[in-house]
Order: C-alpha cells, then structure tokens, then sequence
C-alpha cells in the first residue's frame, strides 16, 4: 500500500431535488488496498459509486485519482470502472466479445484481444471453450466471473463492484467472496466494493467503511469495527448485540473488579456480543453479571442462544457452546457474565 | 394444468382463426386461383394458362412495383432516421411527455387517412396555407409541392410515422439501461453506444417498425393519388384498375400476387424472426 | 451519459414539432371548412360556418353518419369477443400451435388493405354475397380483430396464471374462472380494444372502398368527392368525422375517471 491514496473524497455532496444523499463526506482509498462500503439500502451508497464511476455528478465538493481531478470527468474517460449488480454483460454478444469489449473499443488488434480474453478467462478458472458461449448459456456463477474478465480487460486503476454477488444463492456467494478476496491478492489491483452486508465485507476487505443516511459512521479494517464500533448503529448493524446504558446504572448490571474501575459513572453504553457472555455457576463471580430468567431457547447447530428476561424487564442475548448450555428450558432462573476485556464502551453524545 | 391449458388455447383460439381462414386465407387463395386464368374471365371455370404474368413482365407493371418498392424503401429509410431520437426519447429520457406524444400521434390513427392526406393537398397545393400567407405577407408565391415523387414519399412517411415510431420506442425500450452504463464506464463513446449496444439491442423493435412501414408503404395508394397525382403509378392502383376499369379480374388477381408475394414473403421473413412474447409481452 | 438539460429541452422540442407535423393538416382542413368561399383559396377572407349547417342539414350526411357508425359499432362488438378469446390464446395459455397462431394473427395487420379490399369483393362475388355494408363489416374485421387481440394480448401477458389456478383450487370451473378472475382482469383491454375498433373502423378507407356495394361510409363519400374535384362539403364533413373521434376518444379515456367518481357518488 502506498502512502499516498488513489482515490480521495473531499466534502462530496449530492443531492436529489429536496432530498440530501450525500452529507460532504471525506474518504481516502489507498493504493492496492480492498476497501467495503457497507450500509443498509438507502444509505447513500449506490449513489456514492455512481459518482465514483461517473454515472452521476456531484452537487458540490471533489474527487481525486492521484493527483487528478476526476469529478467532471465523464464516465468512458476515466480510468476507473464497474462491475454493476446486473453485471450488465451484453446479451446479444459471446462471452469472449464481453471480455474484448473495452478493448475493441480502444482499437486493440483482434489476435492480441483473443489472447488477453483467454488469459483473463484462465485467471477467472474458466474453460477456454467458454469464449465462444453465449451469455445465457453461463450459470450464475459463471457470469459473474464473465463480468469480472471485462472489468479486468479494462485494466482499470480502482475497480468498483455495486453488490453484484447479491442475486447468488448462499453457498456460491460464500464461494465467490473467497475468489474475490483471492483475485484482489492475485492482481494487486484497488477494488472499492459495495454491500449491505457486513459479513460479505468481513470475508473480503482490508477496510470497511460503514454508512449511514449519508455519512461515513466508521472507517476502520474489519477486527477493529468488530472490537470497537464507533457507535450503536454500528454496533447493531453487525448482528445480535448486548446493549447496557451504563450512566443509568440500571440494576440489571453488576460491575466489579477492574469493570467497576473502568465503567462505572461514565457516559455512554456498553456493547456485550452474546458470544462473550457465559452462563455462571452459582456463587462464581464475574466482573460483568447479569441476572434473569430464560425466556426462549434457539438451537443454532453446534451452538445455542437463549434469550433471558432480566428483572428491570430487558432482554440479553447469550449464546454459547451446547455443552456449556443450561439444565432447564424457559422459566429457568439464571446467572450470566463476562469479563471486563469482553465489553465495549461506546461514548455517543 | 397443462392438458387444460392446451385445450383452452386451441378452443379460444378458434374464433378468430376460423375468422381469418374464411375471409383472409381463403380469398387470398381465390386471387392466386384467379391469377392464372386467360385474360377477362369472370369464373375459375377455365384452363389456366398463366398469361396475365406474362402480361406483367411484357407491359411494363414491373415499372409500377419498382416505383412502389423504391418509394416504400425510402420512406422507410426516412423514417427510422427521423423517428430514433424521439423513439429513444420516449423510452429512456422523457416521463409524463412519453403519455403525451403517445396519445398525440396515436390519435392521428383514428382520423381517415384520406382526410389527412387531403389536408396537405390544402396545406401544400398553391393557394394552400403555406403558399398562401407567404404570398400574402411577402407577394411572391410558388407553383405549389404536388404532383411528383417526393411529396408521395412525403405522403407515406406521414402517414405511416406511427408504426415506425411505437415499434421503435418499444425496441429501445428492451435495451437495458445497464449495458449502456457498462459500456459507457468501459469506455465507449456515444456513438459506439449506438452501434455496439442500443441497436443491436433494439433491432427486434426496428425490425418490425421497418417491415410494417416498408410492406404498408409498397401497398399504399392513397398518397400517390392524393398527393402525387399522376406522376407515377403505384402498383395498387395497377391492381385497382385491372379490376376495376380494366375489367380484367386474372390480370388484376396476377398483379396483387406479385404484391402480396413481395411484401408477405418479407412480412413472414420479419414475423418469423421477431421474438413476439418478447416484443409484446416485455418477458426476457 | 445522461442526457443534459439542453439535450432534453431539444428533444421535446423536437417532440412537439412530430405533433406539429402530424397535426398541420388537420389545421388546414379546419380552417377550410369555415370558408365561405366557394373554391378555396388561403388567406381565407370571410369565414362562416355555414358549411356546418349545410352538412348537417344534408340528408346524404346523415345516411353516411348513420351507416358508418352502424359498421363501426357492429365490428367493435365483435372484435371485442374475437379478440378476447384470441388473446387468451395469444399470450396467456401455451399450447402446441400458438406460435403459428400468432403469426397468422400478425398477418393481416402487414397486408396492403387496398389488395385486401380487392381479394374481398372478388371472394363476396365467388362465393355469392352481394357487397353491402354487411361485407364491409367482414372487412374490417380482418384488419380489426387482429389489432383488438394485439391490444389486448399486451394486457394479458402480464396476467398471473396463478389467478386463475387459485380459482379452480377453491372449486371454480372453466366459466365460473373466466367469469369471475378473467374477464374483470382483462376488461381494461377489452375496453381500449373496444375503443381502437370502433376509431378505425370509423376512418377506414381502402377497405371500405371496395366491399360496401352500393352502400357508401363516410371516408368513401369524401375520397369520391375530393378525386372529383373540390366541394366545400369535404372539409366540414372531414371535420365533423373528426370531432366524432376525438369526443368518443375523450369519453374512452376518461371513462374510467367518471366511472370511479359515479361509484363514490352512490356510496
């Protein structure tokens, strides 16, 4: 990664008739880095590729590739491109016209262009008779590879990728994300990629940056947003969490030993992810304790999570391991908690 | 499910096709019986001997169908260049316009076609609105725009725009606004769009407003009599006038199959290719 | 890639000017049928609507109304059933011959309708009907029908087969479904269907010129008088034609409007 980014976001601001996309948002892409946008739908992240790429123009701020600026730069002139979440490959030509597209565009001899196809299709693990297939005779799967070929025959600085593995079923997705994570080492390339979906971000990226209503929440590598979410929408955005408001002091929660150091009388609230809560032992102290009563158990495989009522009526989440599950089913009364390491402060205004 | 569907189908599908068979197939049929009778018979009750083809070749109606044939292909040229950019229009760039052009030009179908062609003759001839006012407001008038082979070509590509433009609008509008984008992100200009995606995309569309504007024009008799005049004579007026004047129903039968023979053979050619749930139905 | 202000206000424009077009000679005709004059000749000096109670007036006007509509009216009925039950099978059940059955539907529709005109009369006179204007019906319902279950095809591929499977589930035989799932879905094409049958058999010329007989329509009345030279009757009739159409046209598309207001009303 080089020290200088590839691609930086300065105050970019969109808007649509009376409806604000885009809050001047800042954002730096390094050099050969793999970076996830990551954000529910309506977030403003489509609408943030879109000018990245091109397809839309800003209402106000700047985009710079290295040192050029970008953002008035039309589409089919900059050296960046897509691979849409259609994928968009053309279905009146073969798979290996797909790949020569951008190519024949830039008057590429035809036996130089048939190499380069086949080289790109190899990479991709394609059979070389798939040159001459037609687009609706490829699987799902298959396409997406088509579609990345072209992108990479384009041979573009940053490729961008709008959710395009969101139509797969599950297993080819996790297939996919694995190729993907391999064809970013394999290339050395700058992919910025797009998703709803923290745990596709998660697999892939070096980076993962989260939106929200328009504005970046957190830009961090993937084990920090995991640790350390910036705020609760995050937090959340990750999936089941323990959310305690410790400046209330709520009964709920016991805090001892260095979590009472370290928790007690601040603001904000702390995030406790089931996995980390145990169920204690009569008598067994715990730093973190919570008391309540079983309300439901869900059986996840090789794990179990069971959601437990506590006495100011709040519901916590705990999941662990089978053979460490409780004797008992709902209406059980139970003990559980953690160490003080296992819990997050998040200090939101 | 499926035997019921394949009951019903053939079941609905009787009324109209029996329809058809007895008062399109069958007639067309009778011409083609008729056009190898002996000259001026009135009944097939006769040796057929073919000659009114011969008088087709000999008296020089080929000259009638080359006229049509060229003047349709013009016209239709003309109109697939004059109706893109609006066809294209109104699929990809105007909202609540696309309704209004629709019922705009959709509305002109319902007014007799003569009616309309006369309304150029008004428009057009000398002493019509526009050679009119100009005299007046500037004193110097022209011997008027009838009577030659432009203005019947004018004629046609007026009065055939609608089934060049909808077919059109329709093709354009099966072009997925993604493969533009992606072309246009891998670098494409705005005229390699064109060429490499938008109309191969839509040529189901330009092939079938084509075709309609093509075989309606090659048959089309109206604007050459309203408009044109006697400067040439379409091949449907020859057919109009065996028939009628000339009384010579083999003759006439002789000339209509050379017609029908053209343009059915291009129809079916066009009617066989083009994908029909596609084209109507919007399924991919 | 997308398309800028400028390219936009251009392209209405150029919209606007199609209109235009298409509209001049109508304008033309309008403008005629107000002139006093006998022959006309523009700038129009002294305009008078006397033309308007002259055609009006005229007892052969009427006979042309009443017998065009009486054409129009009946071809619409029937292009309305044909093309129902044609579009079914057009476009909603797959059966073994339907991609035949959709060519022969799209036939009629490319034919040179003054060679149609022809084959007709000659296929009356074979077969031993005299023209009249009951032929003339026949007629236009080769060119029509096909157009009425083209129209209403468009409506039903986007008919969910499931519907009418879910009616037989619940016990629903082959009419109770039509009856009740069918037919109220598809009425809104069958309603335009029915509109466009009537609008074009009330301007159609070159099939009318050849297989009513004796019996004339309105389009054949004026294109036999303006060949034979110009009457002042021909514009003011035209017009008249057309604002029929266009009444009829606004009373169909607002229809619906009016029909859903009526119902509020009552309720």
């Amino acid at each position: 990664m080089g020290d200088m980014p590839i691609l930086r976001i300065n105050a970019l601001t969109k808007t649509f008739d009376d409806f604000t996309a885009l809050h001047a948002i800042d954002l730096n892409v390094h050099d050969g880095e793999f970076l996830a946008i990551v954000g529910p739908s309506g977030c403003g992240k489509t609408t943030l590729i879109r000018l990245m790429v091109g397809m839309e123009e800003p209402s106000d701020g700047a985009i710079w590739l290295r040192d050029q600026r970008i953002d008035e730069v039309p589409a089919n002139k900059r050296p960046t491109c897509m691979v849409f979440q259609s994928l968009a490959l053309f279905p009146h030509r073969t798979v290996g016209q797909n790949i020569e597209f951008p190519l024949k565009l830039r008057k590429v001899p035809a036996a130089e262009r048939k190499a380069r196809a086949l080289e790109l299709l190899a990479l991709l693990r394609l059979p070389e008779d798939y040159y001459g297939k037609r687009i609706d005779q490829c699987s799902g799967g298959e396409r997406q590879r088509v579609a990345l070929a072209r992108a990479l025959a384009f041979d573009p600085e940053i490729l961008f990728f709008d959710e395009p593995l969101s139509a797969l079923d599950y297993r080819l997705r996790k297939t996919l994300e694995k190729e993907l994570r391999e064809l970013h080492l394999r290339t050395g390339k700058t992919f910025v990629y797009i998703t709803h979906s923290l745990e596709e971000a998660m697999v892939m990226s070096d980076r993962i940056a989260i939106m929200r209503a328009g504005r970046f929440e957190q830009i961090a590598p993937g084990a920090e947003i995991y640790a350390r979410p910036s705020s609760t929408f995050v937090a959340e955005f990750m999936g089941e969490v323990n959310l305690f408001d410790v400046s209330a002091n709520a009964g709920d929660l016991t805090l001892s030993g260095r979590a009472a150091g370290q928790f007690s009388g601040q603001q904000g609230t702390l995030m406790i992810r089931p996995e980390s809560l145990r169920i204690l032992a009569p008598e067994e102290a715990a730093e973190v304790a919570v008391s309540g009563t079983v309300t439901a158990e869900y059986l996840l495989g090789s794990r179990i999570q069971y959601a437990i009522t506590t006495a100011g009526d709040k519901s916590v989440t705990v999941e662990v391991l089978r053979e460490n599950g409780i004797d008992g089913g709902p209406g059980t009364p139970v003990r559980i908690g953690c160490g003080a390491s296992a819990c997050h402060l998040i200090a939101e205004a | 499910m499926r035997g019921r569907e394949r009951r019903l189908g053939l079941l609905y599908s009787l009324p109209v096709s029996a329809f058809l068979a007895l008062s399109f197939l069958a007639p067309i049929l009778l011409v083609a019986a008729f056009s190898v009778m002996p000259p001026k018979v009135f009944s097939l009750a006769n040796m057929p001997d073919f000659s009114a083809y011969g008088e087709f070749l000999t008296q020089g109606y080929w000259r009638s169908v080359a006229w049509s044939l060229g003047m349709a292909l013009a016209a239709t040229l003309i109109l697939f260049v004059l109706c893109w950019p609006l066809a294209f229009a109104m699929a990809k760039v105007f909202r609540g316009f696309t309704l209004v052009l629709t019922i705009g030009v959709v509305m002109t179908l319902f007014v007799s076609e003569n009616i309309r062609l006369f309304g150029w003759v008004l428009t057009l001839m000398k002493g019509g609105l526009i050679e009119g006012y100009i005299r007046h407001w500037t004193g110097v008038g022209y011997d008027g725009l009838l009577y030659n082979v432009p203005i019947i070509i004018f004629g046609l590509v007026y009065v055939y725009l609608p089934f060049m433009l909808f077919p059109l609008a329709q093709g354009i509008s099966m072009v997925p606004d993604d493969a533009r984008q992606a072309a246009y992100d891998l670098g494409a200009t705005r005229w390699q769009i064109l060429r490499e995606i938008e109309l191969p995309l839509a040529s189901p569309g330009i092939v079938v407003g084509s075709l309609l504007c093509f075989v309606l024009s090659a048959g089309a008799i109206a604007e050459s009599k309203l408009l044109g005049g006697q400067a040439v004579i379409v091949i449907a007026d020859e057919v109009e006038t065996a028939f009628t004047y000339g009384q010579n129903w083999p003759l006439g039968a002789a000339l209509a199959m050379v017609l029908i023979a053209i343009v059915g053979g291009i129809a079916i050619w066009g009617i066989a290719k083009a994908d029909l749930d596609a084209m109507i139905g919007r399924r991919r | 890639m997308k398309t800028g202000k400028f390219a936009h206000a251009a392209l209405v424009f150029y919209g606007i000017l199609v209109l235009a077009f298409l509209y001049l000679p109508l304008v033309s005709v309008g403008f005629a049928s107000v002139s006093k004059a006998r022959y006309l000749s523009f700038p129009i000096r002294k305009y008078s609507t006397d033309w308007y109670g002259k055609a009006v007036e005229s007892d052969t006007v009427r006979d042309l109304l009443f017998l065009s509509l009486k054409v129009a009216g009946i071809v619409t009925l029937l292009a309305m059933v044909m093309g129902f039950f044609g579009a079914l099978a057009f476009a909603r059940y797959q059966w073994r011959y339907r991609k035949l059955f959709q060519k022969l539907i799209l036939l009629p529709i490319f034919f040179p309708q003054t060679v149609l005109g022809l084959a007709l009369l000659m296929w009356f006179n074979a077969i031993g009907v005299i023209p009249s204007w009951k032929t003339a019906v026949v007629a236009h319902l080769v060119w029509i029908a096909p157009i009425a279950t083209l129209v209403i095809a468009i409506r039903a591929y986007s008919f969910d087969p499931a519907l009418e499977e879910a009616a037989r589930d619940m016990g629903a035989n082959t009419w109770e479904t039509l009856r009740e799932v069918t037919i109220p879905l598809l009425m809104p094409g069958v309603v335009s269907a029915g509109l466009f049958a009537f609008l074009l058999s009330w301007g159609n010329f070159p099939l009318s010129l050849f297989t009513t007989g004796a019996d004339s329509t309105l389009p054949e009345w004026l294109y036999a008088k303006m060949v034979s030279g110009y009457s002042p009757l021909v514009p003011t009739v035209g017009m008249l034609s057309v604002a029929a159409s266009a009444v009829l046209l606004a009373l169909g598309l607002t229809a619906p409007w009016l029909l859903r207001s009526l119902r509020k009303m009552r309720s």
